[in-house]
């Protein structure tokens, strides 16, 4: 994909060398700022179709692009990641941390016009803990024992034992009518191509493949959107999405590194027309070793060869310096990020000394490094068609070979890599990616008792100490407790080093000037945020929606 | 004759059952379920949800057991439904109690597909039987040599490629055709004529750029069953009773020239239904290709089986066309051949 992409995009310079220029004819005035005013269309374009509108049981990014403008959620996140409001108006922790109780703001509606109340919670609760549901995501709510609805507007649950993420979890759950979902059956209901929600949009039409047509909800429970119409086409190809947002058929897309730094930079009249925004995004990629097997069972090895990787030279080299070194697995800058961690230098000399410390040698000159007669030679894994990734791996491949260490590249097929590798333990080291989540528990990841095949502490971390850490995060609300907890942790973490941090790459949107309102500079919580108050000023609309 | 279409017909049915299995098995041989895919590797998801997800699609059965129950919907014709799609129905649409119709997945994708490839078919047919003949009339003069090097050009080009550099030229420095899609967003809104002329321009490059590509292959071998007929006696004979030479080509030796072409069509009577994920994939078109693709990529059984077997049966079904085209088209296989099968 990628290499076909830049192929079109060097043609394209070839033949605009040789052609007029489209763009110039239209000369509106982009980059004088209007008042803001409602109305108009945006269009955007994603990669796929998604495969249902109720998003616990879909599960998958393309629906929740969409359904993120149809439901609403108790919770939210703010600008700067807090949890705050939507839905509900308050909501308050027990004293023994195990009842939390969801005050509802008065007055809420369905796009229809009939009430939304905490009924309408607790049946959401429960179809999602449904035997019948198929959700992936229900774990989190099959830990609440008992939930009532004391009146409409308030709803409380209870837990077994204090569990802090349920916020998080509460700020995930889309809540869905009663009215129209009662006795029917989730999976085959037409309510999933028929949504009825109670955000600013309501779906128009859904052209299955080709797009989406959003309209605004008149009775959106948190004021009106000023955009009228929303339109999210499905286009799977970049290059073809790139083609459209030249041709000016699309208003936005997101972008890759090369797009974002080479491409756009160097044509004027896309620059003319286009604000590109970037932001860290919500993962990050690592290099983990399968801690249960020699070497890496010796914290000296891991480190070495943490200090071998040149992290910058990475994130310079694969994503065009778009991008951060980490040290924690937390968003830098937000509360969860420990401040005092420096990422690990890129000092080979230092890797060299933990080496020969760990009792390696290079006896046979051939340089690579022995000890007992075996070689350090291991092999990283990584699945196949992600090409940052590959990329990665073999700038790691050539600073370890600097310092003695011989590694073997193998990218194979996501299934087969998950079952094959992962849930067996049969790897030696992989590079993959997980979530800087909003939520810092990360218990999934890290506890010691998450090994067990298809969980997801596969590299087999066992820190008694971090387990507690965890154990103690997962228990506590008040927030800057917690920070204090998760600040250990990742100090544990940065001091065993089970993984390499390699890069958080930035999320590269490009939007057309006609747009305005857009937060400057980007919040913490990326471009997209509030972005109701987005505007389209009647002179810079397009006249008609052409035939694209 | 009667005897011999029921024999073939019933011989389809051991066949399609053979072929169902080999699929079948083949298809979970490959490691992975829908249950493994890129989106279920999120630590928010549990394992348990998995394990669950796994006994309520069967994928916890032995696969023969699987097949059996596959085998006993499909006696029902009931293609059941996707597992990645959000239990959409795989071929036929569903009516729920409401009234509510929820569209098959399949019968969404065919009708594009088939208009896209029909269309495609007609063209590299339509270009490249004349174009054959040409050259075989001309054998090794002008007109050969330049269609050869323009098939030898067509054949050799990416598709991917040409439909980027096209979109490109045709999309956004001349604004004559749109880039992607199939349909304006305003189709709902444009009367009978607006909608066809909307489909036509959409459809335009996703249809005749695989056909150029296409062409090379219907060319050569019209050229070169045409000149196989003309070296025949009784091409010289037509020729020594002083015909002329249009009837002599047209009459005479492309009717022979073309009988190879039926089983050619005839089996690209399957390739129908199969569109190109790659032209889809950038065209964005929901057509069958990009379903089969993704449908194999997410492990969704219930729709790689769905269409491996519409494709398998139609694979079948042209063969038996192409066989019974050719016997009405040449006498000689009526008599001698087929009676022997």
């Amino acid at each position: 994909m990628a290499h076909r992409y830049f192929l079109i995009i060097s043609l394209c310079g070839l033949l605009a060398a040789c052609s007029a220029d489209v763009s110039e004819q239209n000369n509106a005035p982009y980059n004088q700022s209007f008042p803001s005013q409602s109305g108009g269309t945006f269009i955007d374009a994603m990669p796929s179709d998604p495969s249902s509108l109720i998003f616990m049981v879909a599960g998958e990014s393309a629906s929740s692009a969409i359904t993120a403008n149809i439901f609403n959620t108790l919770l939210r996140y703010n600008k700067d990641l807090d949890l705050a409001g939507e839905l509900a108006q308050s909501w308050q922790v027990a004293a023994d941390q195990k009842t939390i109780t969801f005050h509802l703001k008065p007055g809420l509606v369905w796009a229809d016009g009939r009430p939304l109340t905490s009924e309408d919670v607790y049946f959401t609760w429960q179809l999602i803990i449904d035997e019948k549901t198929r959700s992936p995501y229900a774990s989190d709510f099959q830990l609440v024992t008992k939930a009532e609805t004391p009146d409409k507007l308030t709803f409380v649950v209870h837990y077994d034992q204090a569990f802090s993420p349920a916020l998080d979890s509460w700020a995930g759950l889309q809540i869905l009518p009663k009215h129209k979902l009662a006795g029917q059956d989730i999976h085959t209901t037409s309510f999933t191509q028929k949504p009825l929600g109670s955000h600013y949009y309501q779906l128009k039409e859904w052209r299955h493949g080709e797009y989406l047509k959003l309209e605004r909800n008149p009775k959106a429970v948190l004021g009106q959107a000023q955009i009228n119409t929303l339109i999210e086409r499905i286009i799977p190809d970049p290059g073809a999405q790139f083609l459209e947002l030249m041709a000016d058929h699309i208003d936005s897309m997101n972008m890759d590194p090369i797009t974002y730094a080479r491409i756009i930079p160097s044509r004027p009249e896309l620059q003319a027309r286009l604000n590109q925004y970037k932001a860290l995004g919500n993962s990050y990629t690592y290099l983990g070793f399968n801690l249960k097997r020699q070497p890496f069972n010796d914290v000296r090895i891991r480190k070495a060869i943490n200090y071998a990787i040149d992290k910058q030279e990475i994130i310079d080299g694969v994503y065009l310096g778009l991008g951060e070194q980490i040290a924690s697995p937390y968003k830098p800058g937000t509360r969860w990020s420990n401040p005092q961690l420096k990422p690990y230098a890129f000092d080979p000399q230092k890797a060299r000394t933990l080496l020969a410390e760990a009792g390696y040698k290079d006896t046979d000159g051939d340089g690579i490094l022995e000890r007992d007669g075996k070689k350090l030679s291991f092999e990283v894994l990584t699945n196949h068609g992600n090409k940052e990734r590959e990329k990665t791996v073999v700038i790691i491949q050539r600073r370890l070979k600097e310092v003695g260490i011989d590694i073997r590249i193998r990218s194979i097929e996501w299934a087969s890599f998950i079952t094959r590798f992962i849930k067996t333990g049969d790897f030696d080291a992989v590079v993959l990616g997980w979530q800087l989540g909003l939520e810092p528990d990360q218990y999934g990841i890290w506890h010691s008792s998450q090994q067990k095949p298809g969980q997801f502490n596969f590299i087999g971390y066992n820190n008694p100490k971090v387990d507690k850490l965890l154990e103690q995060g997962r228990s506590e609300f008040d927030p800057d407790k917690r920070m204090h907890v998760y600040h250990q942790f990742a100090e544990a973490l940065y001091e065993d080093s089970p993984i390499v941090y390699l890069s958080a790459g930035y999320g590269l949107t490009a939007i057309h000037k006609r747009v305005q309102g857009i937060m400057n500079p980007v919040p913490p919580a990326g471009v997209g945020y509030d972005s109701q108050k987005w505007y389209i000023p009647l002179p810079l609309r397009r006249t008609q929606i052409q035939a694209e | 004759m009667l005897s011999y279409l029921i024999r073939r017909l019933l011989w389809m049915v051991p066949m399609l059952i053979g072929i169902s299995l080999i699929s079948f098995f083949i298809m979970h041989l490959a490691p992975g379920d829908i249950t493994s895919t890129e989106t279920a590797f999120d630590p928010k998801s549990s394992e348990e949800s998995r394990q669950k997800l796994r006994a309520l699609y069967n994928l916890d059965k032995p696969v023969i057991v699987q097949y059996g129950l596959w085998m006993e919907r499909m006696v029902r014709l009931d293609f059941g439904h996707s597992f990645a799609s959000h239990q959409k129905p795989v071929f036929w649409s569903e009516k729920d109690k409401d009234g509510n119709v929820t569209p098959g997945m399949i019968e969404e994708a065919l009708p594009i597909t088939l208009l896209m490839n029909i269309a495609g078919l007609l063209i590299t047919l339509s270009l490249g039987v004349p174009l054959g003949v040409w050259a075989a009339k001309r054998y090794g003069q002008w007109p050969d040599r330049s269609i050869t090097l323009f098939n030898f050009i067509g054949f050799s080009i990416p598709g991917f490629w040409l439909s980027l550099l096209l979109m490109y030229w045709l999309g956004v420095i001349h604004p004559w055709f749109p880039i992607s899609g199939m349909h304006s967003l305003n189709y709902d809104q444009l009367d009978f004529w607006q909608k066809s002329q909307d489909l036509f321009m959409h459809l335009f490059l996703p249809v005749v750029i695989p056909s150029i590509t296409g062409l090379a292959g219907i060319t050569l071998f019209v050229k070169n069953g045409m000149l196989d007929v003309l070296s025949q006696d009784y091409v010289t004979t037509a020729r020594a009773k002083g015909l002329s030479d249009h009837t002599i080509t047209y009459r005479h030796a492309l009717r022979n020239a073309l009988l190879p072409l039926i089983t050619l069509i005839g089996l690209s009577l399957p390739g129908l239904i199969g569109g190109s994920v790659i032209a889809e994939t950038i065209f964005a078109i929901p057509g069958m290709g990009k379903l089969f693709y993704e449908a194999v990529m997410m492990r969704d059984f219930p729709v790689v089986m769905g269409i491996l077997t519409i494709g398998s049966a139609l694979t079948l079904l042209g063969n038996l066309l192409a066989d019974l085209a050719y016997a009405w088209a040449d006498p000689r296989l009526r008599k001698g051949v087929m009676p022997a099968r």
